[in-house]
């Protein structure tokens, strides 16, 4: 900085010739050449070398880096909480349908008998098909083992007879 | 239309008794299933005696005029061909074939065991 004191301000406007040399110190470009270096001897450019960004302490990253952390926790919390809560949501829409379908299948009469009455056809359809074939199917493997021969052509006989007769 | 259930029955039947051990069961075959008017079940018969591949069995497919491979029927004709060049072992139909070529009485038996005969050789 300039020597600001009250000689050394009238030296440097009176006597500006000698002046001249301590002007030239200054980092300003400009101080010879416009101002011829009477009036603005301070050097008032900031340097090239400051830095412009705030250089952090570790002590701030760590509390930068810890909040956002804890922000990530806070939102994956809230990611959480509402997985949770869809989850519980479509559990009670579940149960209210399950509620809804057992009052509609207890109070809606006729649609029970029709489903009765299917479910019962079917079954009826199913046994008969398999008491058939348990009871009226004939197997190679019986057949094979046979030893009444007499048996046999008979029923080959009514089998063919059955056949020919369609 | 025959039924399913009739179509199946008559075909384990005559697949029961192509295994049966009994010999009366080659005669019924005969008697009642080469003699239909069916051609599927004269088929089925005639395969299911070559498949037995016993002498009286392959009796029946070759030298009786209008059985087997001599039936008026292309198809079972055919298939009773075709079974019997399948047969693994075909010495015994080899041998009815040569004794039919040689000493049947009618002409067209003869022809039609020598032609199967000389498919079976090549085979």
């Amino acid at each position: 900085m300039a020597n600001l004191s009250i000689p050394a301000i009238r030296e440097r406007l009176f006597n500006t010739s000698r002046h001249e040399q301590t002007t030239q110190r200054s980092t300003n470009p400009f101080a010879a050449s416009t101002f011829k270096g009477n009036v603005l001897t301070a050097d008032v450019f900031e340097s090239s070398t400051k830095q412009s960004q705030p250089i952090f302490t570790g002590k701030l990253k760590a509390s930068a880096l810890v909040g956002s952390i804890s922000g990530i926790g806070e939102r994956f919390q809230n990611i959480i909480n509402s997985v949770v809560q869809f989850g519980t949501k479509i559990k009670e829409n579940v149960v209210n349908g399950w509620n809804k379908l057992e009052g509609i299948e207890i109070s809606f009469n006729p649609l029970k008998e029709r489903m009765t009455s299917a479910y019962n056809s079917v079954k009826e359809v199913m046994s008969t098909s398999i008491s058939d074939l348990m009871t009226t199917g004939i197997s190679a493997k019986s057949v094979a083992k046979m030893e009444d021969m007499t048996a046999a052509r008979k029923l080959l006989e009514d089998n063919v007879a059955i056949w020919e007769a369609a | 239309m025959v039924d399913k259930r009739t179509v199946k029955n008559v075909t384990n039947i005559i697949e029961g008794l192509g295994v049966n051990p009994s010999s009366e069961s080659v005669s019924i075959l005969e008697d009642i299933g080469t003699n239909s008017k069916v051609d599927a079940i004269r088929e089925m018969t005639s395969r299911a005696l070559v498949k037995r591949n016993e002498h009286d069995s392959l009796s029946v497919v070759i030298t009786n005029k209008g059985k087997g491979i001599n039936d008026m029927s292309t198809v079972v004709a055919m298939s009773t061909i075709n079974e019997l060049l399948s047969l693994q072992d075909k010495t015994e139909a080899m041998k009815i074939l040569e004794d039919t070529v040689e000493m049947h009485s009618d002409e067209e038996v003869r022809d039609n065991a020598r032609s199967v005969k000389a498919l079976m050789a090549l085979s």
